[in-house]
């Protein structure tokens, strides 16, 4: 797993506040550009003329008086030319925004939530972090053009309302051929208002992506531990499409969705059969699924079968379906067709049974955090 | 980190709730098959069903949870349902608006089968007086593209059309000429029994992506027994006619119907074998028609919808079992009948519709300019009842057939949800008024539904089809992929 | 002989008129028009009905018919309570149904 933030130690430093910068490892850059540039600096390169430089070195070397200097360790040798970074200066703190490698990125708009999913894994805070929004349409800016895709999470992106819309049309006048995916409840588009403030954003790709835990109103509001949450995001959703929006729902398994995935299925296919894709999500273990393992856990190798028949009603009805975050060998063949890796590329990992397997490439792998705490026994490798 | 709560937080604690609209109708000694607005049924215990309508039911109770998901009722856990009701229901009568979609031209009643249960075909050299002429097939093909449907599909049917191919032709081209200007999704189809077919009809139906359906009653004494031709060899003429089509236009270009006779009854899996022969990918078993047999003879049902439905059954059974050995072969009237049951999509299908299928889903140009309300229509016109006679070609105008009162009255009357029964029967969904049969059988358009061939075949299948999806797990999913098809 | 012999040609069946409407009995009888037809009467509080079978049959298929017959009552009964439940709420959805959603395409007009 990657270590996408940390404090290093500060070497030198002359700017007080936090800032977003690009990192390079380009010793040829002309001076303008070397002053908006953090310096991924190798042994004997020149570090002067830039804003920030990153340096495994210990000792000081020539760096300028108005230079950032951070020291970073082997924890740090994913970043690369053009990928962006949060440098602060009087704490040393360093944190990864966007890596221009990563085939997706996902920014964090904020961490504060109205819902309490019991399987978060990014569990909410009540803090005003809304600084963390200004600073996004700042990365945005910082971007380059021919970013593929990106995502927006949080907590509850919503809870910013008519800002997030804002920054949605940044985004799209930022990088105009970039698509976007935005992680919500949905509750919010109930309000038909805001859905149409949405759509103003006329996004030629951008999808939002809702989850319902169950077709079971009650568990659905369990799982996500809020009252009347069921019947306002499939209001959500309705509005969302009433408003030609694209729409995908998510629905992560585990021990209090798996009964009912298959109805759950059912109910997505007979009532919401326009959304435009179903993700089945395995569980990561991380966040508030630690403390509640023994509510939420069970081995996917047992529940193959459930799965099997949740996937063929969502194949039987044209649906678009992906099987998202399972191991080749916990699921049957006939998911092949909507399996996809997908474990973000920073935390996917392997086990030492998979060394030998011969479907490795092919196979998403476990999450850091599976391999670390709880993952299937039946993990084997294909001879 | 705030604590979590169980789920018995989340249930309302009222035990209250509001009945949505729905039917019930029993499936068997202990069982009912309950339909909500959308046509979603659901299976439930006689006792549950009580419990239920009299209030008494436990929100904890698995079918109290489960009458919550389907949209039976609502409570104070959610009131979503009455909306995406709206909804399904919306999109289950979208299909009513785009009117008339299939428009089939009989050109000619000539053919050079004499089957014996056919009602319209004649043996004739006539041709002025048995082909329908161009002026007539002009005045029709404007009255096809004036339905609003979007998609227009024109079958030409006869006699056998292949014996005024030259008119065939002619309409083809024609109706893409005048359809340039409103740009509708064509299609053409030929029901034709293949003898005639050669090189030069091929070319030009691939030319023009005309699709061929043809008859094929089973093996080759049943199909030739059925269909008698000078030589005696009907069956010979329809393989060696797929085989032609298969190779000039394609696979999936041809495909073949069956008539069900009292021959067939007892041999449903040779028909199937022979099906699975021809390579094809499923068999649509076909009801008995009741037309000229069983005006005859009033004893029709204790005879032959009871053996029908043992047909059927049987069928079905071979099917399903071909299934489960991986082999991919499909049942076409229970999917017809799936569709209804599982998704909120109209297969249109002319026999099962409400309001009935008659000039809203189809309509039949006669070779002598006749409008008919539907094929079987036509068929009781030529046993001499005109009552579903909407007009002439180059007669009347669109306007003129359309509301005839031939066809508003009987689409009005046989209305399934305003009939007697059929306004409380948890099948209307799936069902259809037929109005045709109804007054080829019992003289009026509805019939005395308890004792109505129609109703009880219809009932039976119903009901063995939605047990068979409960029963077994492998059924109700093979049955869902039918039901998309 | 056995008494089981088929003999019933017309049975009679009592029902409460406080607690069963004279509809829910006309439409339970009317469902089994094949298997009797139904003289029916109503005087105080008893609706009073004489079916007479369309064909004979022995005691036991007789008691089978009346039961079902009583239970189809029963049904056209709760029905009925359904009926006047759902009234508004079917009215609600119906028109919720026809007017334009959005979400289902609309009707495309003809252009003639």
């Amino acid at each position: 797993m990657l270590k996408l933030h940390g404090n290093l130690p500060v070497l030198n430093s002359t700017t007080k506040d936090a800032y977003l910068i690009t990192v390079t490892t380009n010793t040829n850059l002309p001076p303008v550009l070397k002053k908006n540039r953090a310096l991924l600096m190798q042994p004997n390169q020149d570090p002067k003329g830039y804003k920030a430089v990153l340096t495994k070195e210990k000792g000081s070397t020539d760096f300028d008086a108005d230079s950032d200097v951070f020291q970073i360790s082997d924890d740090y040798n994913y970043l690369n030319e053009g990928d962006i970074v949060r440098l602060d200066p009087s704490s040393g703190s360093m944190r990864s925004l966007y890596r221009k490698n990563s085939p997706h990125n996902t920014i964090l708009l904020t961490e504060q939530c109205d819902h309490y999913c019991l399987m978060c894994s990014q569990p909410p805070k009540d803090v005003d972090d809304s600084w963390l929004l200004q600073e996004v349409f700042e990365l945005i800016s910082l971007m380059p053009t021919d970013t593929k895709g990106l995502g927006f999470s949080g907590g509850e992106p919503t809870l910013y309302g008519d800002r997030l819309i804002d920054l949605l049309h940044h985004t799209k006048r930022s990088l105009p051929t970039t698509a976007i995916d935005i992680l919500s409840n949905g509750r919010a588009f109930k309000d038909m208002e805001f859905a149409k403030n949405y759509a103003t954003v006329e996004h030629p790709d951008m999808l939002i992506g809702i989850p319902i835990y169950s077709d079971d109103p009650v568990r659905h509001d369990y799982v996500v531990q809020s009252r009347g949450a069921f019947d306002e995001t499939i209001k959500g959703i309705l509005n969302l499409k009433k408003v030609s929006q694209k729409v995908e729902i998510r629905i992560v398994i585990h021990k209090q969705t798996v009964d009912r995935l298959v109805r759950t299925c059912e109910f997505i296919a007979r009532n919401l059969l326009f959304v435009d894709h179903v993700a089945l999500m395995g569980l990561e273990i991380t966040g508030f699924t630690r403390p509640n393992l023994d509510l939420l856990w069970i081995d996917p190798y047992e529940y193959k079968d459930i799965l099997s028949e949740a996937v063929a009603v969502l194949n039987s009805y044209g649906m678009n379906a992906s099987v998202y975050n399972h191991q080749l060998c916990t699921i049957n063949p006939d998911v092949l067709g909507n399996y996809r890796k997908s474990i973000s590329d920073w935390k996917t990992e392997f086990l030492d049974e998979c060394l030998s397997c011969t479907k490795r490439t092919d196979c998403g792998g476990l999450f850091s955090s599976s391999k670390q705490f709880r993952h299937s026994r039946y993990i084997k490798a294909f001879k | 980190m705030s604590e979590f709560r169980t789920i018995e937080f989340y249930k309302s604690r009222k035990s209250s709730y509001r009945l949505l609209p729905f039917r019930f109708t029993p499936l068997d000694q202990d069982r009912y098959v309950l339909t909500n607005m959308a046509g979603e049924y659901l299976v439930s215990a006689r006792d549950k069903l009580l419990d239920f309508l009299q209030h008494k039911l436990a929100n904890e109770d698995p079918t109290y949870i489960e009458l919550r998901s389907r949209h039976f009722l609502i409570d104070d856990n959610s009131s979503i349902a009455p909306e995406l009701l709206a909804i399904k229901l919306r999109t289950r009568y979208d299909r009513l608006a785009e009117f008339t979609g299939l428009h089939i031209f009989v050109v000619t009643l000539r053919c050079e089968h004499s089957c014996p249960y056919c009602q319209v075909s004649r043996q004739s050299e006539d041709k002025l007086r048995y082909d329908m002429s161009s002026e007539i097939a002009s005045g029709a093909i404007d009255l096809a593209l004036r339905s609003p449907s979007q998609n227009i599909k024109i079958e030409f049917q006869g006699g056998e059309p292949l014996l005024n191919f030259e008119l065939i032709k002619f309409i083809v081209l024609e109706a893409k000429k005048r359809n340039q200007k409103r740009d509708k999704n064509l299609a053409f189809v030929i029901a034709t029994n293949l003898a005639l077919i050669n090189e030069d009809i091929l070319i030009f139906c691939r030319q023009h992506s005309i699709l061929i359906s043809t008859s094929l009653d089973g093996p080759k004494d049943l199909h030739n027994a059925n269909r008698p031709r000078p030589g005696g060899d009907s069956y010979e003429k329809t393989i060696e006619g797929i085989k032609l089509v298969r190779q000039t236009l394609g696979r999936d270009r041809v495909s073949a119907l069956m008539t069900t006779t009292e021959a067939s009854l007892d041999r449903v899996q040779e028909i199937i074998d022979e099906y699975l022969t021809q390579d094809f990918n499923g068999i649509f078993l076909r009801p008995l028609s009741p037309y000229g047999f069983a005006i005859k003879t009033k004893s029709y049902r204790a005879y032959n919808t009871e053996r029908w439905l043992d047909f059927y059954k049987e069928g079905l059974e071979y099917i399903i079992g071909l299934n489960r050995q991986g082999i991919d072969f499909i049942e076409y009237y229970a999917a017809t009948i799936l569709k209804k049951m599982l998704t909120s999509e109209d297969p249109g299908y002319v026999d099962l519709m409400s309001p009935s299928g008659i000039g809203i889903g189809a309509v039949v140009y006669n070779y002598d300019g006749y409008v008919y309300a539907s094929d079987e229509s036509r068929m009781l016109a030529e046993m001499g009842e005109e009552k579903f006679r909407l007009g002439k070609v180059l007669e009347n105008s669109y306007e003129q057939i359309f509301t005839s009162p031939n066809l508003l009255d009987p689409l009005e009357e046989s209305f399934a949800y305003s009939v007697p029964m059929c306004n409380d029967c948890a099948f209307e969904p799936y069902c259809g008024a037929d109005p045709v049969f109804h007054y080829a059988l019992y003289k009026d358009y509805v019939g005395r539904k308890p004792e109505s061939e129609f109703c009880f075949r219809n009932m039976a299948t119903f009901r063995f089809l939605i047990k068979k999806m409960e029963d077994d797990k492998l059924v109700r999913q093979l049955f869902t992929k039918w039901a998309n098809n | 002989m056995k008494d089981s012999e088929k003999e019933s040609k017309t049975i009679s069946v009592n029902f409460d008129s406080q607690v069963f409407s004279l509809m829910a009995i006309k439409k339970a009888a009317y469902k089994y028009i094949d298997s009797f037809s139904a003289d029916i009467t109503a005087e105080n509080h008893e609706v009073r009905c004489v079916l007479s079978l369309t064909s004979p049959r022995n005691e036991e298929n007789s008691a089978r018919l009346v039961d079902d017959f009583k239970k189809e009552v029963l049904d056209q009964d709760l029905r009925e309570t359904l009926k006047d439940e759902t009234e508004a709420v079917r009215n609600l959805i119906l028109a919720h149904a026809f007017s334009k959603t959005g979400i289902v395409n609309n009707e495309r007009v003809s252009d003639d």
